[in-house]
């Protein structure tokens, strides 16, 4: 069938959903109760993409806390930190602070997964999610990732990740291992469709060096 | 990337999605320029599909991709996932057939730009607004299928 539609991965989050995100962050809400709460609110996004005569399916990205910092929950070697936390490690506080507020990014509600050791996958990124979501409908699934460079990008925060890789692109080579491991499991879990996310890529091109620079 | 997908080409529909910052609904913070320098860069990525936006002006014009990447699925933006009113049907239509100029008709998907809440606490639209938005899309796809199979 020609032009089917679907969507680019997130969907908003309910103020229930939201404040659950928060619970879990500071551990007064255990994964499994969580995950409860998330499985309710899939259900209903899935519902609605359906009603709304979607092709692809997503599952919202409803219990990711954003589109890349969510695989601390699922890598060792990492630490979920605000770029408020980050500020810690700048040299120069004052311009990253004056980014900031020129983005209009808020700094304590965006979080970075931050590279603090030997990345090693513990579970799925996104395979035990698409499991859930196939049992909801059978229409073809799509599940999004964040991309390699994405990743290695953000993830490097030199005072952190210094020590156990010394330098990026050693980093970057078990981020690639990481990923392949993961198409794998998606392919088996019967994904259609896999997309990587690699939002920074526009602005390697269209910042220059001493413009700005985005937090990614 | 290559590395990353090397070996799933056959087994995943694998796309890319590239865009210009979704963390404010303020237009003039956001990213500005086509795709132009990054063609190369996507052409030598073993990659089905680009899902691109399309749906604001900064994104640039859809004839740079098209002419040169007319091999590769689109995943065409169509929606502002960070407006409060969906788009017209009829408007989405004209983009699609639009890219029918460059892109056969399997080749092209419809979504919008980016995600609707890529942030958590930072979601740029609500559900409400996003369904419809979705609705408008299948509607706009029902309309321009029509067509070509009445051609």
């Amino acid at each position: 069938m020609y032009f089917p539609v679907t969507q680019v991965g997130s969907w908003p989050r309910s103020s229930s959903l939201l404040a659950a995100l928060r619970e879990r962050r500071s551990g007064r809400l255990s994964t499994a109760e969580f995950n409860q709460l998330a499985d309710d609110e899939i259900r209903q996004c899935v519902q609605l993409q359906i009603e709304a005569g979607v092709d692809y399916v997503v599952d919202g990205e409803l219990r990711r806390d954003n589109f890349y910092s969510f695989i601390t929950e699922k890598v060792d070697g990492t630490q979920l930190m605000s770029l408020a936390d980050m500020l810690e490690t700048v040299e120069d506080k004052a311009a990253f602070e004056e980014m900031l507020q020129t983005l209009d990014a808020p700094a304590f509600s965006i979080r970075n997964p931050t590279c603090v050791g030997k990345l090693q996958r513990r579970e799925p990124l996104a395979a035990d999610d698409l499991q859930f979501l196939r049992t909801l409908t059978d229409r073809p699934l799509k599940v999004t990732l964040p991309g390699p460079y994405l990743l290695t990008r953000a993830m490097w925060v030199t005072a952190y990740s210094v020590d156990a890789y010394g330098d990026k692109p050693v980093m970057a080579d078990d981020i690639v291992a990481i990923l392949r491991e993961e198409l794998a499991d998606l392919a088996a879990a019967g994904a259609e469709f896999v997309q990587f996310d690699e939002p920074v890529l526009t602005e390697v091109v269209h910042s220059g060096d001493d413009e700005r620079r985005t937090f990614m | 990337m290559n590395r990353v997908v090397s070996g799933f080409e056959d087994k995943l529909r694998l796309g890319l999605h590239v865009c210009r910052g979704n963390w404010s609904k303020r237009e003039d913070v956001l990213i500005t320029g086509d795709y132009q320098p990054l063609v190369d860069c996507f052409s030598e990525m073993k990659i089905q599909q680009l899902v691109l936006e399309y749906a604001t002006p900064r994104a640039g014009d859809l004839a740079i991709i098209g002419q040169a990447l007319s091999d590769r699925e689109i995943g065409l933006g169509v929606c502002n996932p960070r407006t409060d009113e969906a788009e017209s049907p009829h408007l989405i239509a004209k983009r699609i057939r639009e890219a029918l100029q460059y892109w056969g008709p399997d080749k092209i998907f419809l979504n919008p730009d980016c995600g609707f809440g890529c942030f958590a606490n930072r979601c740029v639209n609500e559900q409400q607004v996003a369904f419809e938005k979705l609705k408008a899309m299948v509607a706009a796809a029902q309309q321009v299928r029509a067509e070509i199979s009445g051609a």
